[in-house]
C-alpha cells in the first residue's frame, strides 16, 4: 500500500508539472510563428544536451558535477519510483534498495546545490526563489530516501511511512509547482528549447552566427513587444536558469554600463507574462530610471517602459553572453530585434548614431568620406584596381579601417607582404562601399540590405578566386550575411592567408626573438567565425614568446568596439578597452597583437603606459626584415 | 497653423548621390515641433524629397514638373491655393546648379516676409505670430517676433534632424499633383568658359616702393588695420612710434 502511495506521489508531481507547463505553453504561443524542424530536433536532443550543453556547463567544474549528481539522481529516483506501480517491482525489497540508492544520490546533489548558495551566495547567482530550491530538493530527496529505505527494510508502517512521504510530497510537489515560474522551469523549457533551437547550426559544428535578414515589407519591423519575438525565442528565454555566466562575461556589465544580459532576458520573460516572480539577481549597473510597473505584452523599450534604451544600446554584440550561456540562449538576436524596432519604426537610434547612419545612406560610408579616398592610405604603393584588371586571384577588401591613419599602417604592411609573396591581387577602390555591418547592428536593416545588394552586384561583376580582408566585421558580413543577397564567395581573414603564404614558403619571415606578445581575439573572428588558431600559429612561426590572457580564444573579452557601441557611447564607470588592456598587461607582454581595425582603434585609444598595439601583419612584416 | 516645408532634391556634398539636404530635414524637425506640417517639392520625381517621410513628415505634396523647369512658379501656384501660415525652407540649395534663391522668390511672389537663418521657431504670445531665433555670424543670436504669414529659412546650427526611419517612411503619404498648365520655363543660365581675372589688393597703397607696398599689404593682413605712413617726416615717424609704444604699454603714458 505504501509503495503505491509513493508511486502515486510521482504521478501527482508529473500531473502538477504538466498542468503548470500547459499554462506556460499558452504564453509561448503568443509569440510570432517560427519554422522548427521537430523531427531533426528531437533526434538530436540527446546529443545537443550531452555534448553541446555539457561542453559549456563543464567550464565550471563544480556546477557541472553538481548538476550531474542532482539532476541525474532526481530523474533516476523519480522514474524508478514511478515504475514501482508494477506489482513485481513494488513488492521487491531489493528494488526499493535501488530506489533508496538513487534518492541518496539526490540528497548529495541537493546538498551540493545548497553548499553553492549557503552560507554566502556568489554575486552572479540570483536569490529569491532560487534560494528555496535546495530546500525543496532536500525535502524531496530525504523524504524519498527514508520512504524507500523503509520499504526496502520491510519495516514500513503507516506511522513511519506517512511523515516521510509527507516530506517527499512537500518537496516534490513544490518542485513540480515551480515548473511554471520558478527555477525548475529551466528543465522543461530548456529541453524543449534544445529541440526547437532557432539556430540549429550551432549544434552541427558550424558557427551559426549570421543575423537573419528582415522582411522589409512586414507590417511591423523588429520587435516592439515580447509577442513580436518568435515563439521559440520566448521559449528560450524561459530556459534561463539565472546562473549569471553571461553577466560575468559581458563587457558592458564589467564597464558599469546599464546592461546585464541575465536581467535583460528576465525582463523579456517578465514583459510577456506580467505575473513573473520578481527578479532577484544583480541589476543593470547604474540602471537608468524606467517605468515602475508595465502591463504584460506592452512596448519593451523606452524611458517609460520596462527596459531603458541605454540598456539596449550598451551591447557590443560581442556574443560573449551567448558563448557562455549553458542554456544556449541567443541574447544578441533579441537585442538586434529590439534595436530594429527602435531604429526603423520609431526613428530612435542612439543620438550620435544618427549621423553615421545618414552618411551610410547618402555616401555609402559611415564617415561621409569619399569612397575614392579609401585607398589614400596606400599612397605610393600602387594598388591595382580590379576595374582595370577585370580579374585577379585575390580580391583585397579594405573595409572602413582604411580611412584610419593608424590602421592604414597595418594595411600597408599587408599589401607589402602580399607583394613580397607575389600574390596576384587587386582592390575595388572607389567601388567598395561599407559592408553595412554598423547599420545592421544598430538596427538599420534597410540600409544594410541596400548596401549588401550594391556590394554583391559590384563583386559579382568581377572574377576572383578569394576575398581577403583584414577586417573581421567585413569578413563576417561578406562570408555569412551576404549569402541571402546572392554573395557566395570564399572569404579569408588576412591572418589565415598570411599563414598559408608562410607555410607554402612564399614568405620567409625571420624570428623576432625576445619579443613577448599577447594576442587579442576579435569577437567577429573568434566567436562569430570560430577562427582562433591561424594568428597564433603565425606568431609562433615568427618566434615571439606568446602569452595568453586569462580570457582568450572563443572566450576572449571584447574591445568595446562592436555593435555600434562606439557611436552609441553609453556612459559607464570604466571604458571597455581599458579593462581589456588591463588584462593584456597582466600577461606582462610587450606587444598586444590585434587582427581587426576596430580592436586596433579601441586598444590604441587606451592612455597611459601600456604595451604597444600591433597587427599580426605588422609583426610578420617586422619579422621579414630580421634575419632568419 | 498651416505649415509647409519646402523640400528640394539635393546632392550629397561628397558622394554626389541624391539626398534630402540635411538642413531641410532640420527645418522639418522645427516644423513638426510647431504642429502638423506638410512637405512640398516640385521636381520630376518625389525622390529624394520623399526621404523626408522617414524623418517624420506624414504627408508630402509632390508637384510634378519637367526636370528642366523652374520650380518656383509651380510652388507658388500650389502654395497660393493652400494659403499656408508658415513656410520653412533650407537656407541654401544643395542640388548642383541650384541658386538657393527659391525661398526668396517664393516669398516675393506670395508677398510674404522672409526671415533667414532660423535655429528655433516657437509660437508667439499673440495669435498669428511666431518667435524666430536667428543665427548671426560669430555665434550671435537674435530673437524676432514675426507676424505670419512668413517664409523662414533654417540655419545648419538648428537642432539635428530626426533620424531617418525606414518604417516611418513606409507610413508617409506622397500626393503627386500635376503642375498647373502654362508655367514658364526656367530661365536658362548663360554658360561661359572661366576666365582668370587679376586679383586686386585693395589694402595696398598705389604709391611707394615695392617693399613698402608689400609691407603695407602684409601689415594689413596680419593686424587687420593698416597703419602705414608713406614717406613721413622724422618727427611724424618718431611721434607715431612713441604713441604706439605707449599704446602697447612699453612706455608709461604721457604725463598730462
Amino acid at each position: 500500500m505504501g509503495a503505491y502511495a509513493f508511486s502515486a506521489l510521482i504521478f501527482a508531481m508529473v500531473a502538477l508539472a504538466g498542468w503548470q507547463i500547459s499554462r506556460r505553453v499558452a504564453w509561448w504561443r503568443l509569440g510570432a510563428p517560427a519554422e522548427v524542424a521537430w523531427g531533426r530536433g528531437l533526434l538530436a536532443l540527446p546529443r545537443r544536451y550531452l555534448v553541446d550543453v555539457h561542453h559549456v556547463v563543464a567550464r565550471d567544474p563544480y556546477a557541472s558535477r553538481m548538476h550531474a549528481v542532482v539532476a541525474g539522481g532526481l530523474v533516476a529516483a523519480s522514474i524508478l519510483t514511478a515504475l514501482a506501480v508494477l506489482p513485481p517491482l513494488g513488492g521487491s525489497r531489493l528494488y526499493w534498495a535501488i530506489v533508496a540508492l538513487a534518492f541518496s544520490v539526490t540528497v548529495i546533489g541537493s546538498l551540493l546545490v545548497g553548499a553553492r548558495r549557503y552560507p554566502r551566495k556568489p554575486a552572479k547567482l540570483s536569490a529569491g526563489r532560487f534560494q528555496i530550491l535546495p530546500f525543496l530538493l532536500l525535502a524531496y530527496a530525504v523524504g524519498g530516501l527514508i520512504s524507500a529505505a523503509l520499504l526496502a527494510w520491510g519495516g514500513a508502517s503507516a506511522a513511519t511511512l506517512l511523515p516521510a512521504l509527507a516530506l517527499a510530497a512537500a518537496g516534490g510537489l513544490g518542485l513540480a509547482y515551480e515548473v511554471r515560474r520558478g527555477p525548475m522551469r529551466h528543465a522543461f523549457a530548456g529541453a524543449l528549447h534544445l529541440v526547437a533551437h532557432p539556430r540549429p547550426g550551432r549544434f552541427e559544428g558550424r558557427p551559426d552566427t549570421a543575423l537573419a535578414p528582415l522582411d522589409l515589407d512586414a507590417p511591423k519591423l523588429g520587435a516592439e513587444t515580447p509577442a513580436d519575438l518568435a515563439w521559440n525565442r520566448l521559449l528560450s528565454y524561459d530556459s534561463c536558469i539565472q546562473c549569471g555566466r553571461c553577466e560575468t562575461a559581458c563587457p558592458a556589465f564589467a564597464a558599469g554600463q546599464p546592461l546585464n544580459p541575465k536581467r535583460l532576458i528576465q525582463d523579456l520573460v517578465a514583459g510577456l507574462t506580467g505575473d513573473e516572480a520578481s527578479y532577484a539577481g544583480s541589476p543593470y549597473p547604474n540602471a537608468r530610471p524606467v517605468a515602475d510597473d508595465t502591463p504584460p505584452l506592452a512596448r519593451l523599450i523606452g524611458e517609460d517602459a520596462r527596459i531603458h534604451p541605454d540598456t539596449l544600446w550598451a551591447c557590443t554584440t560581442c556574443r560573449a553572453c551567448v558563448e557562455e550561456c549553458p542554456m544556449m540562449i541567443e541574447h544578441v538576436d533579441a537585442i538586434v530585434s529590439l534595436r530594429r524596432h527602435q531604429t526603423m519604426e520609431l526613428g530612435l537610434p542612439p543620438e550620435k548614431a544618427a549621423e553615421p547612419l545618414a552618411e551610410l545612406r547618402g555616401a555609402g560610408e559611415a564617415g561621409g568620406r569619399a569612397l575614392s579616398a579609401r585607398t589614400d592610405f596606400a599612397a605610393g604603393l600602387d594598388l591595382p584596381l580590379i576595374s582595370v584588371r577585370g580579374e585577379a586571384d585575390v580580391l583585397l577588401w579594405l573595409g572602413d579601417g582604411a580611412y584610419d591613419l593608424r590602421y592604414g599602417r597595418t594595411l600597408r604592411a599587408l599589401v607589402r607582404l602580399m607583394r613580397d609573396a607575389g600574390v596576384d591581387f587587386a582592390v575595388l577602390g572607389a567601388e567598395e562601399r561599407d559592408t553595412g555591418d554598423l547599420a545592421r547592428r544598430l538596427g538599420d536593416e534597410a540600409s544594410f540590405q541596400d548596401l549588401a545588394r550594391k556590394n554583391v552586384e559590384t563583386l559579382n561583376r568581377y572574377r576572383f578566386n578569394r576575398i581577403i580582408t583584414a577586417d573581421p566585421h567585413a569578413l563576417h558580413a561578406l562570408r555569412n550575411e551576404y549569402r541571402p543577397f546572392g554573395g557566395d564567395w570564399t572569404v579569408v581573414h588576412h591572418t589565415v592567408f598570411l599563414l598559408e603564404l608562410v607555410e607554402a614558403g612564399k614568405l620567409a619571415p625571420g624570428r623576432l626573438a625576445g619579443l613577448s606578445v599577447t594576442y587579442h581575439d576579435p569577437c567577429y573572428l573568434g566567436r562569430y567565425n570560430g577562427e582562433t588558431e591561424a594568428p597564433r600559429a603565425l606568431l609562433d612561426l615568427i618566434g615571439v614568446e606568446r602569452r595568453e590572457m586569462a580570457r582568450s580564444g572563443k572566450r576572449a573579452m571584447c574591445c568595446g568596439g562592436g555593435g555600434g557601441a562606439p557611436v552609441s557611447d553609453v556612459a559607464g564607470e570604466r571604458r571597455i578597452p581599458d579593462i581589456r588592456m588591463g588584462q593584456a598587461m597582466e600577461t606582462g607582454a610587450q606587444v598586444v597583437a590585434v587582427a581587426c581595425p576596430t580592436c586596433t582603434a579601441m586598444l590604441e585609444g587606451v592612455t597611459g603606459v601600456r604595451p604597444e598595439v600591433k597587427d599580426v601583419a605588422e609583426l610578420v612584416l617586422a619579422a621579414m626584415e630580421t634575419p632568419r | 497653423m498651416k505649415i509647409v516645408v519646402l523640400l528640394s532634391a539635393g546632392l550629397h556634398p561628397v558622394s554626389g548621390q541624391s539626398i534630402l539636404p540635411k538642413v531641410e530635414a532640420q527645418a522639418l524637425r522645427l516644423a513638426l515641433a510647431l504642429g502638423e506640417a506638410r512637405g512640398r517639392h516640385a521636381g520630376p520625381t518625389a525622390f529624394p524629397a520623399s526621404d523626408a517621410l522617414g524623418h517624420g513628415l506624414p504627408h508630402l505634396v509632390h508637384v510634378e514638373i519637367p526636370a528642366e523647369a523652374d520650380p518656383v512658379p509651380a510652388l507658388v501656384a500650389t502654395l497660393e491655393a493652400d494659403q499656408p501660415d508658415l513656410i520653412l525652407a533650407g537656407r541654401r540649395g544643395q542640388g548642383g546648379d541650384e541658386t538657393g534663391l527659391a525661398p526668396y522668390a517664393v516669398a516675393s511672389r506670395l508677398g510674404m516676409a522672409l526671415v533667414s537663418d532660423a535655429i528655433a521657431v516657437e509660437r508667439g504670445e499673440a495669435d498669428g505670430t511666431v518667435i524666430v531665433h536667428q543665427a548671426l555670424p560669430k555665434g550671435a543670436r537674435r530673437r524676432l517676433v514675426v507676424r505670419l504669414p512668413a517664409v523662414v529659412t533654417v540655419h545648419p546650427d538648428a537642432p539635428a534632424p530626426r533620424a531617418f526611419a525606414y518604417g516611418v517612411a513606409r507610413r508617409g503619404i506622397v500626393e503627386t499633383r500635376l503642375a498647373p498648365p502654362g508655367l514658364p520655363a526656367a530661365e536658362r543660365l548663360e554658360e561661359r568658359p572661366y576666365r582668370r581675372r587679376p586679383k586686386l589688393m585693395r589694402s595696398a597703397p598705389a604709391c611707394g616702393s615695392a617693399s613698402e607696398r608689400l609691407a603695407a599689404a602684409m601689415g594689413a593682413t596680419s593686424s587687420g588695420v593698416a597703419n602705414v605712413m608713406v614717406n613721413p617726416t622724422p618727427e611724424e615717424a618718431a611721434r607715431a612710434i612713441l604713441a604706439h609704444l605707449r599704446a602697447i604699454g612699453v612706455l608709461p603714458p604721457k604725463a598730462a
